[in-house]
Protein backbone atom coordinates (compact mmCIF):
# COMPACT_ATOMS: atom_id res chain seq x y z
CA UNK A 1 0.00 0.00 0.00
CA UNK A 2 3.01 2.42 0.58
CA UNK A 3 4.43 1.43 -2.61
CA UNK A 4 1.04 2.03 -4.21
CA UNK A 5 0.94 5.68 -2.06
CA UNK A 6 4.74 6.55 -3.67
CA UNK A 7 3.86 5.27 -6.78
CA UNK A 8 0.33 7.31 -7.14
CA UNK A 9 2.27 10.57 -5.76
CA UNK A 10 5.58 9.74 -8.31
CA UNK A 11 2.75 9.94 -11.21
CA UNK A 12 0.52 12.36 -10.27
CA UNK A 13 3.49 14.92 -9.75
CA UNK A 14 4.92 13.82 -14.00
CA UNK A 15 1.37 14.55 -14.96
CA UNK A 16 1.45 17.99 -13.51
CA UNK A 17 4.27 18.56 -14.36
CA UNK A 18 4.03 17.23 -18.41
CA UNK A 19 0.09 19.58 -18.17
CA UNK A 20 2.13 22.28 -16.28
CA UNK A 21 3.96 22.90 -19.76
CA UNK A 22 5.01 26.69 -20.34
CA UNK A 23 4.19 27.38 -16.00
CA UNK A 24 6.90 24.77 -15.51
CA UNK A 25 9.41 25.95 -17.29
CA UNK A 26 8.66 29.26 -15.80
CA UNK A 27 8.65 28.55 -12.34
CA UNK A 28 11.59 26.70 -12.93
CA UNK A 29 13.01 29.32 -14.52
CA UNK A 30 12.50 32.11 -11.77
CA UNK A 31 14.04 29.85 -9.39
CA UNK A 32 16.97 29.78 -11.28
CA UNK A 33 17.59 33.34 -12.43
CA UNK A 34 16.83 33.85 -8.32
CA UNK A 35 19.48 31.85 -7.24
CA UNK A 36 21.91 32.52 -10.15
CA UNK A 37 21.78 36.03 -9.09
CA UNK A 38 22.16 35.29 -5.37
CA UNK A 39 24.86 32.69 -6.19
CA UNK A 40 27.07 35.55 -8.28
CA UNK A 41 26.61 37.94 -5.39
CA UNK A 42 27.57 35.06 -2.81
CA UNK A 43 30.34 33.44 -5.34
CA UNK A 44 32.14 37.37 -5.85
CA UNK A 45 31.90 38.12 -2.41
CA UNK A 46 33.40 34.49 -0.82
CA UNK A 47 36.26 35.03 -3.69
CA UNK A 48 36.90 38.62 -2.59
CA UNK A 49 37.21 37.95 1.23
CA UNK A 50 39.31 35.19 0.50
CA UNK A 51 41.28 37.34 -1.58
CA UNK A 52 41.57 40.15 0.31
CA UNK A 53 42.06 37.61 3.76
CA UNK A 54 45.67 36.54 1.52
CA UNK A 55 46.67 40.33 0.53
CA UNK A 56 46.13 41.51 4.07
CA UNK A 57 48.43 38.56 5.46
CA UNK A 58 50.58 39.06 2.25
CA UNK A 59 51.07 42.33 1.77
CA UNK A 60 50.69 44.29 5.49
CA UNK A 61 53.29 46.43 5.35
CA UNK A 62 56.38 46.67 3.06
CA UNK A 63 59.39 48.87 3.57
CA UNK A 64 61.34 49.77 0.56
CA UNK A 65 64.73 50.76 0.70
CA UNK A 66 67.33 52.86 -0.80
CA UNK A 67 69.86 51.17 -3.64
CA UNK A 68 73.04 50.73 -2.31
CA UNK A 69 72.62 49.79 1.53
CA UNK A 70 75.26 48.25 2.99
CA UNK A 71 74.87 44.54 4.78
CA UNK A 72 76.00 45.93 8.06
CA UNK A 73 73.32 48.50 7.48
CA UNK A 74 70.62 46.37 6.49
CA UNK A 75 71.63 44.13 9.77
CA UNK A 76 70.90 47.31 11.76
CA UNK A 77 67.43 47.74 10.00
CA UNK A 78 65.99 44.67 10.78
CA UNK A 79 66.84 44.93 13.93
CA UNK A 80 65.31 48.12 14.24
CA UNK A 81 62.29 46.15 12.65
CA UNK A 82 62.46 43.52 14.91
CA UNK A 83 62.18 45.65 17.63
CA UNK A 84 58.69 47.19 16.71
CA UNK A 85 55.83 45.76 18.78
CA UNK A 86 53.66 45.61 15.82
CA UNK A 87 55.76 43.71 13.93
CA UNK A 88 55.40 39.90 13.83
CA UNK A 89 58.00 39.03 11.01
CA UNK A 90 60.14 40.29 8.88
CA UNK A 91 61.01 39.01 5.85
CA UNK A 92 63.66 40.27 2.89
CA UNK A 93 63.41 40.46 -0.59
CA UNK A 94 66.21 41.65 -2.41
CA UNK A 95 66.70 43.31 -5.27
CA UNK A 96 67.31 40.33 -7.84
CA UNK A 97 64.73 38.39 -5.83
CA UNK A 98 61.82 41.07 -6.67
CA UNK A 99 62.47 40.82 -10.07
CA UNK A 100 62.60 36.98 -10.39
CA UNK A 101 59.15 37.27 -8.76
CA UNK A 102 58.02 39.71 -10.66
CA UNK A 103 58.94 37.67 -13.83
CA UNK A 104 57.27 34.98 -12.52
CA UNK A 105 54.09 37.01 -11.99
CA UNK A 106 54.34 38.39 -15.83
CA UNK A 107 54.57 34.55 -16.58
CA UNK A 108 54.75 34.16 -20.77
CA UNK A 109 54.55 38.40 -21.24
CA UNK A 110 58.30 38.03 -19.63
CA UNK A 111 59.55 40.01 -23.20
CA UNK A 112 58.19 43.22 -21.57
CA UNK A 113 61.73 42.93 -19.68
CA UNK A 114 64.56 42.78 -21.79
CA UNK A 115 64.79 46.02 -22.40
CA UNK A 116 65.25 46.53 -18.77
CA UNK A 117 69.41 47.93 -18.48
CA UNK A 118 69.31 47.54 -14.94
CA UNK A 119 66.76 46.00 -12.47
CA UNK A 120 64.45 48.96 -11.87
CA UNK A 121 63.03 47.34 -8.27
CA UNK A 122 64.00 48.26 -4.79
CA UNK A 123 65.20 45.59 -2.10
CA UNK A 124 62.03 45.73 0.58
CA UNK A 125 61.40 43.91 4.03
CA UNK A 126 57.84 42.90 4.02
CA UNK A 127 56.33 43.11 7.55
CA UNK A 128 53.84 40.69 9.24
CA UNK A 129 51.25 42.84 11.49
CA UNK A 130 50.46 41.11 14.96
CA UNK A 131 46.91 41.18 14.98
CA UNK A 132 46.03 44.12 17.64
CA UNK A 133 47.75 46.22 15.52
CA UNK A 134 46.47 45.44 12.21
CA UNK A 135 43.82 48.68 12.47
CA UNK A 136 44.58 51.71 9.94
CA UNK A 137 45.21 53.84 12.73
CA UNK A 138 48.08 51.64 14.48
CA UNK A 139 49.52 50.91 10.63
CA UNK A 140 49.67 54.75 9.80
CA UNK A 141 51.87 55.51 12.73
CA UNK A 142 54.08 52.73 12.13
CA UNK A 143 54.57 53.87 8.36
CA UNK A 144 55.13 57.62 9.45
CA UNK A 145 58.27 56.24 12.01
CA UNK A 146 59.36 53.88 9.59
CA UNK A 147 59.86 56.46 6.59
CA UNK A 148 62.40 58.38 8.77
CA UNK A 149 64.20 55.46 9.36
CA UNK A 150 68.03 56.24 7.32
CA UNK A 151 68.16 53.62 4.20
CA UNK A 152 64.24 53.69 3.53
CA UNK A 153 62.90 54.63 0.45
CA UNK A 154 59.18 54.43 1.19
CA UNK A 155 56.89 52.43 3.11
CA UNK A 156 53.77 50.97 1.56
CA UNK A 157 50.58 49.82 3.61
CA UNK A 158 47.38 48.39 2.32
CA UNK A 159 45.10 48.75 5.15
CA UNK A 160 43.16 51.32 4.33
CA UNK A 161 42.51 49.85 0.98
CA UNK A 162 41.76 46.83 2.99
CA UNK A 163 39.20 48.46 5.04
CA UNK A 164 37.44 49.79 1.96
CA UNK A 165 37.63 46.41 0.00
CA UNK A 166 35.74 44.89 3.36
CA UNK A 167 32.79 47.19 3.03
CA UNK A 168 32.64 46.84 -0.51
CA UNK A 169 32.50 43.07 0.25
CA UNK A 170 29.98 43.72 2.99
CA UNK A 171 27.93 46.24 1.07
CA UNK A 172 27.88 43.16 -2.21
CA UNK A 173 27.15 41.03 0.52
CA UNK A 174 23.68 42.79 1.72
CA UNK A 175 22.88 43.35 -1.86
CA UNK A 176 22.93 39.94 -2.38
CA UNK A 177 20.94 38.91 -0.15
CA UNK A 178 18.38 42.15 -1.22
CA UNK A 179 18.19 41.30 -4.51
CA UNK A 180 17.96 37.05 -4.12
CA UNK A 181 15.60 37.78 -1.62
CA UNK A 182 12.96 39.59 -3.48
CA UNK A 183 14.00 37.01 -7.05
CA UNK A 184 13.38 34.20 -4.27
CA UNK A 185 9.84 35.72 -3.41
CA UNK A 186 9.28 36.82 -6.84
CA UNK A 187 9.77 33.10 -7.67
CA UNK A 188 7.29 32.47 -5.12
CA UNK A 189 4.63 33.94 -6.76
CA UNK A 190 5.09 32.10 -9.69
CA UNK A 191 5.18 28.94 -8.45
CA UNK A 192 2.22 29.64 -6.47
CA UNK A 193 0.71 30.75 -9.66
CA UNK A 194 2.09 27.60 -11.64
CA UNK A 195 0.51 25.10 -8.78
CA UNK A 196 -3.00 27.32 -9.28
CA UNK A 197 -2.89 26.81 -12.64
CA UNK A 198 -2.55 22.80 -12.25
CA UNK A 199 -5.16 22.82 -9.37
CA UNK A 200 -7.06 24.46 -12.36
CA UNK A 201 -6.46 21.77 -14.71
CA UNK A 202 -7.24 18.86 -12.87
CA UNK A 203 -10.31 20.65 -11.24
CA UNK A 204 -12.74 18.22 -12.38
CA UNK A 205 -10.26 15.20 -11.44
CA UNK A 206 -9.81 16.95 -7.79
CA UNK A 207 -13.45 17.47 -7.30
CA UNK A 208 -14.32 13.54 -8.02
CA UNK A 209 -11.65 12.70 -5.52
CA UNK A 210 -12.76 15.09 -3.13
CA UNK A 211 -16.81 13.73 -3.30
CA UNK A 212 -15.71 10.24 -3.12
CA UNK A 213 -13.69 11.05 0.43
CA UNK A 214 -10.02 11.80 -0.28
CA UNK A 215 -8.58 13.12 2.34
CA UNK A 216 -6.74 16.80 2.20
CA UNK A 217 -2.83 15.48 1.92
CA UNK A 218 -4.23 13.07 -0.69
CA UNK A 219 -4.88 15.59 -2.87
CA UNK A 220 -2.50 18.18 -1.51
CA UNK A 221 0.56 16.41 -1.15
CA UNK A 222 1.53 15.88 -5.21
CA UNK A 223 0.54 19.19 -5.79
CA UNK A 224 2.91 20.85 -2.81
CA UNK A 225 5.98 18.03 -3.63
CA UNK A 226 5.62 19.01 -7.55
CA UNK A 227 6.16 22.80 -6.32
CA UNK A 228 8.84 21.67 -3.76
CA UNK A 229 10.70 19.64 -6.80
CA UNK A 230 10.30 22.76 -9.07
CA UNK A 231 11.92 25.07 -6.43
CA UNK A 232 15.02 22.59 -5.88
CA UNK A 233 15.23 22.33 -9.73
CA UNK A 234 15.62 25.80 -10.28
CA UNK A 235 18.08 25.95 -7.25
CA UNK A 236 20.28 23.14 -8.24
CA UNK A 237 20.05 24.61 -12.09
CA UNK A 238 21.10 27.74 -11.41
CA UNK A 239 24.12 26.20 -9.08
CA UNK A 240 24.65 24.22 -12.06
CA UNK A 241 24.78 27.61 -14.42
CA UNK A 242 27.26 29.33 -11.89
CA UNK A 243 29.48 26.69 -12.10
CA UNK A 244 30.40 26.59 -15.38
CA UNK A 245 30.16 30.89 -15.46
CA UNK A 246 32.92 30.28 -12.68
CA UNK A 247 34.69 27.54 -14.42
CA UNK A 248 35.02 30.05 -17.70
CA UNK A 249 35.59 32.97 -16.08
CA UNK A 250 38.71 31.24 -14.47
CA UNK A 251 39.66 29.71 -17.68
CA UNK A 252 39.35 33.53 -19.08
CA UNK A 253 41.31 35.15 -16.38
CA UNK A 254 43.89 32.23 -16.46
CA UNK A 255 44.33 32.74 -20.37
CA UNK A 256 44.67 36.80 -20.74
CA UNK A 257 45.27 38.30 -17.31
CA UNK A 258 48.42 37.81 -15.72
CA UNK A 259 47.39 38.15 -12.01
CA UNK A 260 47.33 36.54 -8.96
CA UNK A 261 43.62 35.54 -10.06
CA UNK A 262 45.86 32.96 -12.30
CA UNK A 263 47.16 30.82 -9.72
CA UNK A 264 44.76 27.52 -9.63
CA UNK A 265 44.35 27.86 -5.76
CA UNK A 266 42.99 31.67 -5.98
CA UNK A 267 39.26 30.39 -7.02
CA UNK A 268 36.91 28.93 -4.85
CA UNK A 269 33.49 27.63 -5.49
CA UNK A 270 30.50 27.61 -3.40
CA UNK A 271 30.85 24.91 -0.42
CA UNK A 272 29.21 22.08 -0.51
CA UNK A 273 27.13 23.01 3.07
CA UNK A 274 26.28 25.98 0.76
CA UNK A 275 25.00 24.49 -2.35
CA UNK A 276 22.93 22.04 0.23
CA UNK A 277 21.48 25.28 1.67
CA UNK A 278 20.53 27.03 -1.63
CA UNK A 279 18.81 23.80 -2.94
CA UNK A 280 16.99 23.34 0.59
CA UNK A 281 16.17 27.09 0.13
CA UNK A 282 14.81 26.48 -3.24
CA UNK A 283 12.34 23.77 -2.20
CA UNK A 284 11.26 25.52 0.47
CA UNK A 285 10.36 28.23 -1.33
CA UNK A 286 8.73 26.04 -3.89
CA UNK A 287 6.83 23.93 -1.24
CA UNK A 288 5.66 27.09 0.33
CA UNK A 289 4.27 28.28 -2.86
CA UNK A 290 2.29 25.57 -3.50
CA UNK A 291 1.06 25.39 -0.05
CA UNK A 292 -0.67 28.79 -0.44
CA UNK A 293 -1.86 28.19 -3.75
CA UNK A 294 -3.44 24.82 -2.77
CA UNK A 295 -4.90 26.14 0.64
CA UNK A 296 -6.29 28.98 -1.19
CA UNK A 297 -7.91 27.20 -4.21
CA UNK A 298 -9.05 23.64 -2.89
CA UNK A 299 -11.39 23.11 -0.55
CA UNK A 300 -12.39 19.98 1.04
CA UNK B 1 -30.50 5.70 7.18
CA UNK B 2 -31.25 9.70 5.73
CA UNK B 3 -33.27 11.32 7.86
CA UNK B 4 -33.34 15.21 7.64
CA UNK B 5 -35.50 17.77 10.20
CA UNK B 6 -36.67 20.91 9.14
CA UNK B 7 -33.80 21.41 6.59
CA UNK B 8 -33.17 25.07 5.47
CA UNK B 9 -30.68 26.69 2.84
CA UNK B 10 -30.45 29.81 2.10
CA UNK B 11 -27.84 31.09 -0.48
CA UNK B 12 -26.70 34.14 0.19
CA UNK B 13 -28.67 37.66 -0.99
CA UNK B 14 -31.84 34.76 0.40
CA UNK B 15 -31.81 32.72 -2.40
CA UNK B 16 -34.17 29.92 -0.50
CA UNK B 17 -33.04 26.83 -2.18
CA UNK B 18 -34.62 24.18 0.72
CA UNK B 19 -37.55 25.20 3.16
CA UNK B 20 -38.34 23.04 5.99
CA UNK B 21 -37.77 20.12 4.45
CA UNK B 22 -38.15 16.94 7.13
CA UNK B 23 -38.02 13.19 5.38
CA UNK B 24 -36.75 10.18 6.06
CA UNK B 25 -35.68 7.52 3.95
CA UNK B 26 -35.34 3.89 5.25
CA UNK B 27 -32.37 1.62 4.74
CA UNK B 28 -32.85 -0.54 1.58
CA UNK B 29 -35.33 1.69 0.36
CA UNK B 30 -35.41 3.29 -3.34
CA UNK B 31 -36.47 6.66 -3.34
CA UNK B 32 -37.27 8.91 -6.24
CA UNK B 33 -36.15 13.15 -5.58
CA UNK B 34 -38.58 14.41 -7.94
CA UNK B 35 -39.26 17.94 -9.62
CA UNK B 36 -38.61 20.30 -11.93
CA UNK B 37 -35.16 22.24 -12.68
CA UNK B 38 -34.34 24.33 -9.78
CA UNK B 39 -36.05 22.85 -7.43
CA UNK B 40 -33.86 21.81 -5.30
CA UNK B 41 -32.66 18.57 -5.67
CA UNK B 42 -29.08 18.58 -6.35
CA UNK B 43 -29.17 20.52 -3.40
CA UNK B 44 -30.76 18.46 -1.05
CA UNK B 45 -27.65 15.33 -2.66
CA UNK B 46 -25.30 17.75 -1.57
CA UNK B 47 -26.33 18.26 1.88
CA UNK B 48 -26.60 14.59 2.37
CA UNK B 49 -23.36 13.93 0.56
CA UNK B 50 -22.01 17.00 3.57
CA UNK B 51 -20.46 18.82 0.36
CA UNK B 52 -22.41 21.94 1.75
CA UNK B 53 -24.50 22.08 4.95
CA UNK B 54 -27.66 23.54 5.50
CA UNK B 55 -28.46 26.86 7.11
CA UNK B 56 -31.26 25.72 9.91
CA UNK B 57 -31.88 21.95 10.76
CA UNK B 58 -30.53 18.77 11.56
CA UNK B 59 -28.96 15.84 9.14
CA UNK B 60 -28.32 12.06 9.86
CA UNK B 61 -26.68 10.16 7.37
CA UNK B 62 -26.09 6.49 8.50
CA UNK B 63 -26.53 7.42 11.99
CA UNK B 64 -24.20 10.31 12.04
CA UNK B 65 -25.24 13.69 12.60
CA UNK B 66 -23.37 14.90 8.86
CA UNK B 67 -23.06 18.83 10.07
CA UNK B 68 -21.49 18.29 13.06
CA UNK B 69 -18.72 15.56 11.25
CA UNK B 70 -15.50 17.08 11.84
CA UNK B 71 -12.98 17.85 8.76
CA UNK B 72 -10.84 14.70 9.37
CA UNK B 73 -13.67 12.53 9.63
CA UNK B 74 -15.58 13.90 6.05
CA UNK B 75 -13.19 11.84 3.95
CA UNK B 76 -13.99 8.31 5.62
CA UNK B 77 -17.48 9.09 5.66
CA UNK B 78 -18.09 10.09 2.22
CA UNK B 79 -16.25 6.89 1.16
CA UNK B 80 -19.72 4.69 3.00
CA UNK B 81 -21.36 6.48 -0.19
CA UNK B 82 -21.29 6.31 -3.98
CA UNK B 83 -22.26 9.48 -5.87
CA UNK B 84 -23.22 9.72 -9.93
CA UNK B 85 -23.32 12.81 -10.81
CA UNK B 86 -25.38 14.89 -12.84
CA UNK B 87 -23.11 15.16 -15.73
CA UNK B 88 -21.27 11.53 -15.47
CA UNK B 89 -17.88 13.72 -14.42
CA UNK B 90 -15.83 10.74 -16.21
CA UNK B 91 -12.24 11.84 -16.85
CA UNK B 92 -11.67 12.45 -20.70
CA UNK B 93 -8.09 12.06 -20.34
CA UNK B 94 -7.91 8.48 -19.71
CA UNK B 95 -9.17 5.00 -20.14
CA UNK B 96 -12.79 3.63 -18.42
CA UNK B 97 -10.64 1.37 -16.45
CA UNK B 98 -8.31 4.44 -15.08
CA UNK B 99 -11.44 6.47 -14.15
CA UNK B 100 -11.80 3.82 -12.21
CA UNK B 101 -8.62 3.59 -11.03
CA UNK B 102 -8.55 6.67 -9.53
CA UNK B 103 -11.51 6.15 -7.29
CA UNK B 104 -9.82 2.87 -5.77
CA UNK B 105 -6.83 4.58 -4.66
CA UNK B 106 -8.84 7.02 -3.07
CA UNK B 107 -10.97 4.23 -1.88
CA UNK B 108 -7.24 2.76 -0.37
CA UNK B 109 -8.33 -0.73 -2.37
CA UNK B 110 -4.76 -2.38 -3.29
CA UNK B 111 -4.19 -2.68 -7.07
CA UNK B 112 -4.42 -6.68 -6.93
CA UNK B 113 -7.83 -6.22 -5.54
CA UNK B 114 -9.00 -3.34 -7.38
CA UNK B 115 -7.80 -5.04 -10.69
CA UNK B 116 -10.56 -7.74 -9.79
CA UNK B 117 -13.49 -5.62 -8.37
CA UNK B 118 -13.34 -3.15 -11.69
CA UNK B 119 -12.98 -5.97 -13.97
CA UNK B 120 -16.35 -7.07 -11.90
CA UNK B 121 -18.30 -3.99 -11.99
CA UNK B 122 -17.77 -2.85 -15.33
CA UNK B 123 -19.25 -6.63 -16.06
CA UNK B 124 -21.97 -5.75 -14.33
CA UNK B 125 -22.43 -3.11 -16.25
CA UNK B 126 -21.56 -4.76 -19.39
CA UNK B 127 -18.58 -2.46 -20.16
CA UNK B 128 -15.87 -4.94 -19.57
CA UNK B 129 -14.94 -4.95 -23.75
CA UNK B 130 -14.33 -1.39 -23.36
CA UNK B 131 -12.33 -0.94 -20.45
CA UNK B 132 -9.61 0.40 -22.17
CA UNK B 133 -11.27 3.11 -24.49
CA UNK B 134 -11.66 6.39 -23.23
CA UNK B 135 -15.09 7.64 -22.40
CA UNK B 136 -15.83 10.03 -25.22
CA UNK B 137 -16.09 7.12 -27.55
CA UNK B 138 -18.84 5.40 -25.51
CA UNK B 139 -22.39 6.48 -25.83
CA UNK B 140 -24.22 8.38 -23.13
CA UNK B 141 -25.48 5.60 -22.32
CA UNK B 142 -22.76 3.67 -21.51
CA UNK B 143 -20.71 6.74 -19.93
CA UNK B 144 -23.58 6.65 -17.23
CA UNK B 145 -22.97 3.20 -16.80
CA UNK B 146 -19.38 3.57 -16.35
CA UNK B 147 -20.03 6.76 -13.62
CA UNK B 148 -22.78 3.60 -11.63
CA UNK B 149 -20.13 1.14 -12.13
CA UNK B 150 -17.67 3.60 -10.57
CA UNK B 151 -19.78 4.99 -7.77
CA UNK B 152 -20.35 0.82 -6.65
CA UNK B 153 -16.48 0.57 -6.06
CA UNK B 154 -16.83 1.70 -1.98
CA UNK B 155 -19.34 -1.28 -1.60
CA UNK B 156 -21.84 1.69 -1.02
CA UNK B 157 -24.61 1.44 1.96
CA UNK B 158 -26.03 4.33 0.22
CA UNK B 159 -26.30 5.43 -3.39
CA UNK B 160 -26.52 9.32 -4.87
CA UNK B 161 -27.48 9.65 -8.01
CA UNK B 162 -28.50 13.32 -9.17
CA UNK B 163 -30.02 13.30 -12.85
CA UNK B 164 -28.72 9.80 -13.55
CA UNK B 165 -31.09 9.69 -16.78
CA UNK B 166 -30.53 13.43 -17.35
CA UNK B 167 -29.88 13.32 -20.96
CA UNK B 168 -30.78 9.69 -22.09
CA UNK B 169 -33.18 8.51 -24.35
CA UNK B 170 -36.66 7.11 -22.53
CA UNK B 171 -35.29 3.53 -23.04
CA UNK B 172 -31.95 3.82 -22.30
CA UNK B 173 -33.16 5.91 -19.26
CA UNK B 174 -35.25 2.82 -18.15
CA UNK B 175 -32.27 0.77 -18.65
CA UNK B 176 -30.09 2.64 -16.55
CA UNK B 177 -32.91 2.80 -13.52
CA UNK B 178 -33.09 -1.02 -13.58
CA UNK B 179 -29.54 -1.26 -13.26
CA UNK B 180 -29.89 0.88 -10.24
CA UNK B 181 -32.69 -1.57 -8.83
CA UNK B 182 -30.27 -4.09 -9.26
CA UNK B 183 -27.93 -2.81 -7.17
CA UNK B 184 -31.13 -1.62 -4.80
CA UNK B 185 -31.56 -5.25 -4.47
CA UNK B 186 -28.37 -6.38 -3.16
CA UNK B 187 -28.70 -3.97 -0.23
CA UNK B 188 -28.12 -0.55 -0.87
CA UNK B 189 -30.26 2.03 -0.36
CA UNK B 190 -30.70 4.82 -3.25
CA UNK B 191 -31.65 8.12 -3.32
CA UNK B 192 -32.32 9.37 -7.00
CA UNK B 193 -33.29 12.65 -8.22
CA UNK B 194 -35.40 13.15 -11.23
CA UNK B 195 -37.41 15.89 -12.82
CA UNK B 196 -38.69 13.00 -15.17
CA UNK B 197 -41.95 11.60 -13.63
CA UNK B 198 -42.43 9.12 -15.78
CA UNK B 199 -39.52 7.56 -14.83
CA UNK B 200 -40.79 7.36 -11.08
CA UNK B 201 -44.34 6.26 -12.52
CA UNK B 202 -42.65 3.32 -14.50
CA UNK B 203 -40.52 2.60 -11.44
CA UNK B 204 -43.06 2.55 -9.08
CA UNK B 205 -41.50 3.33 -6.05
CA UNK B 206 -41.80 6.08 -3.50
CA UNK B 207 -41.51 9.65 -4.83
CA UNK B 208 -40.81 13.28 -2.82
CA UNK B 209 -41.76 16.08 -4.83
CA UNK B 210 -40.26 19.41 -4.41
CA UNK B 211 -40.93 22.28 -6.09
CA UNK B 212 -39.07 25.53 -4.98
CA UNK B 213 -37.40 24.04 -2.56
CA UNK B 214 -40.20 22.84 -0.30
CA UNK B 215 -41.42 19.24 -0.02
CA UNK B 216 -45.02 19.40 -1.20
CA UNK B 217 -46.10 15.86 -2.21
CA UNK B 218 -45.57 12.35 -1.59
CA UNK B 219 -46.05 8.94 -3.89
CA UNK B 220 -47.43 6.69 -2.81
Amino acid sequence: MLWERFQHLLSEMLINFRRGGWGVVASIGAFTVAFLVTGIFLLLTLNLSIAVAQWAEDFQVVVFLHDGNTPDKLTLLRKRLDKELAVREVTYVSKSQALADFRKQLRDQESLLEGLKDNPLPASFQLRIHKKYQTADALRQLAASLKRVEGVEDVLYGQEWIERLTGIIQVMKILGIVIGGVLGVTSLFIVANTIRLAVYARAEEIEIMRLVGATRAYIQLPLILEGTLQGGAGAALALGILYALYRATLWQLGTSAPTIFSEPEMGQFLEAGYQMIMVGVGALLGGVGSLVAVRRFLRI
Amino acid sequence: MIQMFQVSKVYPKHVEALLDITLHVQKGEFVFLCGPSGAGKTTLLRLMLRDDIPTSGQILVNGRNVIRLRENKLPPFRRTLGVIFQDFKLLMDRTVYDNLHLVARVLGIPDTISRRKIGRLLTEVGLLQKAHQIPYMLSGGEQQRVAIARALLSDPTILLADEPTGNLDPDLALDIMRLLADVNVRGTTVVVATHNPRLVSEMGRRALILKHGRLVEEIP
